[in-house]
């Protein structure tokens, strides 16, 4: 398993999920380093999505989802009851596949999460702004017209802003549902050199179809094929030498 | 050929529908303009009809309609989007559910005077507020409660999921979402309820005549405003009605430019009162 130096942010244990009568996630344990980038790799269909979602439970929103076995998120279980699951989200910021900013000015967008968590003074916002901005490297081109839509950036341009607002909360966890498949490639490179960038303050998972962009980006990578975790461990291990046959077929493009 | 020339046909076609629905609305607001633009006189709008004084005037009505039209907003706005954000966003997807949306639509296509004869009965009689404005615009919040309902759910469907998920996935509340998200993203649709309702709630006789009457004076001197919603009023619409049935077509062209008016006006107060609300909401 990953053995790396550095601690642990995130494990399951022995991870159960269903979608009715689907068994979509089967058994998967796995360790997740803090200020790392973890890669989730793996066919369409296999789950990497959903155990991403597990980590925020934004599956409760999904009525027929019943989960079995643990999520630690710096050792506590966050199925456990009671958890506050406000603050588990405030925790564990969420990046989606395609942007998604809402229809609002830029600076209501990234102002958005701290005024949930009762910040209302406009200096401190007007600090929180332009410090996520600067930390999703988009300051510089959306300095000049905060107040101006968020629909009018273009697609790379509002990725970064919805990286920019999940930041603005101070979560400890950034998850990444395939962040780059919408955006043309030179906006995919600028938000691949922000994880690499963002992984000093946050752990980053980011669930990715592109193998290249997981060697690129990831210190660790996890495949999954089927709901279960196959393999997972150091991106160059794995990639060089894979230990099961299946990981080593899908990295040599048998399937996918 | 063959398929350009029926091209040709089938685009004229179009061209020539899409015309005549103009000319036939432009047609129908000029032609009412210019016969009930001469009956439109101050004393019109400022004074109540009275033999005694040999005055025409439809102030008393037009006092009426804004009453009428702003109790009824201010019931149905609430009921009607009230329950649209539980069917859309608490109820799932449930047989209630189903039932509530069905009985939603069949509400809607019943004709207005059973409305009248409901809203009669059961407020004016049952309820014991009899012939009054506050009954008027109840029985009219039955009727057009299915507008707002349907319009605001409908622009809460239109709402993508991801601004749902965004929201939440940064540790919004679901209340918090909907609030600062989903209402504000839903206002157009909403809006476009607000301005039909008040269409159909300005058109409206038949409901009315026998829930909020004819009455058509004005509210007495030294009586609060709350007073007015218990008496009989007549609305510009039942006035209309009522000088068609006595052919007096003078007054009834006066009364039809004034309610076209009231129209624009009020539809361009909801565009505005929409804005500032959105604003407040986002706060």
């Amino acid at each position: 398993m990953i053995t790396k130096t550095g601690n642990i942010k995130i494990k399951t244990e022995r991870l159960n999920l269903y979608y009715g009568n689907t068994h979509a996630l089967k058994d998967i344990t796995i360790k997740i380093r803090a200020n790392a980038v973890t890669a989730l790799i793996g066919p369409s269909g296999c789950g990497k999505s959903t155990f991403l979602k597990t980590l925020n439970r934004i599956n409760d929103l999904v009525s027929s989802v019943r989960i079995e076995g643990g999520v630690y998120l710096d050792e506590k279980d966050i199925y456990a009851p009671g958890v506050d699951v406000t603050k588990l989200r405030r925790k564990v910021g969420m990046v989606f596949q395609q942007p998604n900013p809402f229809p609002m000015s830029i600076y209501d967008n990234i102002a958005y999460g701290p005024r949930i968590h009762g910040i209302k003074d406009r200096n401190s916002l007007d600090e929180i702004v332009e410090s996520s901005l600067r930390d999703a490297g988009i300051w510089e081109e959306v300095e000049s017209r905060l107040e101006g839509s968020a629909l009018r950036l273009s697609g790379g341009q509002q990725q970064r802003l919805c990286i920019a607002r999940a930041l603005a909360v101070q979560p400890e966890v950034l998850l990444m549902d395939e962040p780059t498949s919408a955006l043309d490639p030179a906006a995919s490179l600028k938000t691949e050199e922000l994880m690499r960038w963002l992984k000093k303050k946050y752990t980053v998972i980011v669930v990715t179809h592109n193998m290249q962009q997981a060697v690129r980006v990831s210190d660790e990578t996890a495949f999954f094929l089927n709901g279960e975790m196959i393999e997972a461990g150091m991106t160059r291990e794995i990639f060089s030498y894979p230990r099961d046959r299946r990981t080593r077929d899908y990295i040599d493009g048998r399937f996918g | 050929m063959v398929r350009k020339i029926k091209d040709g046909l089938i685009l004229g076609t179009i061209y020539l529908a899409a015309f005549f629905s103009v000319v036939l609305l432009a047609g129908i607001i000029v032609y009412v303009c210019v016969k009930g633009i001469g009956s439109v006189r101050w004393s019109f709008l400022t004074t109540v009809s009275s033999v005694l004084k040999g005055t025409v005037g439809i102030a008393g009505n037009i006092v009426n309609t804004l009453y009428v039209i702003i109790l009824t907003l201010v019931i149905v706005i609430p009921i009607g989007i009230g329950s649209a954000i539980w069917l859309n966003e608490y109820a799932g997807k449930s047989r209630s559910v189903r039932l509530v949306e069905f009985t939603t639509q069949t509400l809607a296509g019943i004709p207005s005077v059973i409305f009248g004869l409901f809203g009669m009965v059961f407020f004016g009689t049952t309820l014991g507020l009899g012939y009054s404005l506050l009954t008027g615009a109840l029985t009219l919040t039955l009727m057009v409660l299915p507008l707002i309902t349907r319009n605001t759910q409908e622009a809460l469907r239109a709402v993508p999921d991801s601004y749902r998920y965004g929201a939440v996935c940064m540790g919004a509340a679901k209340w918090y979402m909907i609030r600062t998200v989903l209402l504000p993203s839903a206002m157009p649709g909403i809006v476009t309820g607000v301005i039909l309702a008040v269409g159909r709630i300005v058109g409206e006789s038949a409901a009315l005549l026998f829930t909020a009457g004819s009455g058509y004076l004005l509210p007495g001197s030294g009586e609060g405003l709350f007073h007015k919603i218990m008496e009989s009023g007549g609305t510009l619409a039942v006035q209309l009605y009522l000088s068609m049935s006595k052919a007096q077509y003078d007054t009834a062209f006066g009364i039809a430019v004034v309610l076209l008016c009231i129209v624009v006006i009020v539809n361009f107060l909801t565009g505005i009162f929409a804005d500032k609300l959105n604003a407040a909401l986002r706060k």
